[in-house]
């Protein structure tokens, strides 16, 4: 019976319409902050320390993201830099971030929102046939998944005394399969000076 | 008789120290607008590119939107920021070093808007500001990242476009806001006013 079917589709229509997404902001939590030097990879050079802590475990990723970036080839990597140097400034920007094998040439992560856009791509992807309302539903919910992703991306700025600058890099890695030891190079300059300093991670 | 005149003049001089005390204590929390000005002669760069910058998003199926989030910038932006140098003059290009002793240049990093399917649901953008300061002598002073965000209804095929004009416009007001407080209360930037002649 056509109308039947029709009648059904209106009703899932109409129960789309009064769900609210589901992730909805205010539900993505918070990755835990700790002083940069209590992570277990971290480094220090006159008086900055970084620590990273990528989070590898697909739980931990649903947890923070709503969703799985190792799949889709991305694996993201807590940041946090602390100045403790007294009276000199930092100036952190995040486009000088490099990464790479320790042979091969430094390349830039996806710090900007490459991880979200691959996202939106793959849900675009596997959409089923069962229904543009559903798929509708799946953009909807995405959206607020990618900018959740942007929203925790490390961003650029100056580190003062005694401040600190926290949140994730999407460093690329091959999907499905192990990955290289990769190394991280946070490059930081003193304020007012052509001073750079280059800190190295590997994990 | 004695008592009750030591007492009255002791009064006397308690509520005297107590009321002249409250005045002192008001002007010196209350700063006017001024005391807090950074003391700079400041260039704000909005080139026409910046001013021009458009964000697309979306596909065929979800539906395409465009956000003229520069032109909306740009009117925030230098009413935001005149309250916080005690000197701030647009121009649409960098200027030479004697025109400004610090040059604050804009760039956008990233703008995001989610998506909702009911009209009267409330969809968030996010504006990602990025904050280049240079002094005199070319050498950048302070960097910052701002994130300015707003709040509006999805709206439906009627009110859709002003609904996305008010959630541009609110963004990037907040953005101005935003960047407006971050520079009033950097270190940096107010060494850099002390230390000017």
């Amino acid at each position: 019976m056509p109308g039947i079917e029709w009648i059904r589709a209106a009703g899932v229509f109409a129960a789309l319409l009064l769900v609210q997404p589901v992730f909805v902001a205010d539900k993505f939590l918070d990755y835990p902050v700790r002083p940069a030097g209590d992570y277990p990879v971290k480094t220090e050079k006159f008086g900055l320390t970084i620590g990273i802590q990528p989070v590898e475990d697909l739980k931990e990723q649903k947890t923070y993201f709503h969703t799985e970036l190792s799949p889709k080839g991305f694996v993201p990597v807590f940041v946090v830099i602390q100045n403790a140097v007294d009276g000199d400034s930092f100036l952190f920007d995040k486009s000088g971030i490099t990464y790479g094998s320790a042979d091969s040439s430094p390349s830039t992560p996806d710090a900007r929102s490459k991880a979200g856009d691959k996202l939106a791509v793959v849900s675009m992807a596997t959409l089923s046939l069962g229904g543009a309302l559903l798929a509708m539903k799946l953009i909807s919910d995405a959206s607020w998944v990618q900018e959740n992703i942007v929203k925790k991306e490390l961003q650029s700025k100056t580190l003062s005394p005694g401040t600190s600058a926290h949140g994730f890099v999407y460093v690329p890695v091959p999907k499905n399969t192990s990955r290289e030891k990769i190394l991280l190079r946070i490059p930081v300059t003193r304020t007012g000076t052509d001073e750079s300093i280059v800190l190295e991670l590997a994990f | 008789m004695k008592s009750t005149c030591f007492s009255f003049l002791a009064a006397s001089l308690l509520s005297a120290i107590l009321f002249s005390a409250v005045p002192v204590t008001l002007r010196a929390q209350t700063k006017s607008p001024e005391d807090t000005m950074l003391r700079l002669k400041a260039a704000l760069v909005l080139t026409p590119d910046f001013c021009a910058t458009k964000t697309k998003k979306g596909s065929f199926v979800s539906g395409k939107e465009t956000f003229e989030i520069g032109r909306a910038a740009c009117a925030e932006l230098e009413p935001a920021l005149k309250g916080v140098f005690f000197s701030l003059t647009r121009t649409a290009a960098p200027p030479s070093p004697e025109e400004a002793q610090v040059v604050l240049l804009p760039k956008f990093g990233d703008v995001e808007a989610t998506k909702t399917l009911g009209a009267f649901s409330d969809r968030e953008m996010i504006v990602l500001l990025e904050w280049t300061v240079k002094d005199r002598s070319g050498k950048t002073v302070w960097i910052e990242t701002v994130q300015g965000s707003s709040k509006h209804h999805m709206g439906n095929t009627f009110t859709h476009g002003k609904n996305v004009k008010l959630i541009v416009e609110d963004s990037a007001k907040d953005a101005a806001e935003q960047s407006a407080s971050k520079m009033s209360s950097s270190p940096e930037l107010r060494k850099l006013a002390q230390q000017a002649p």
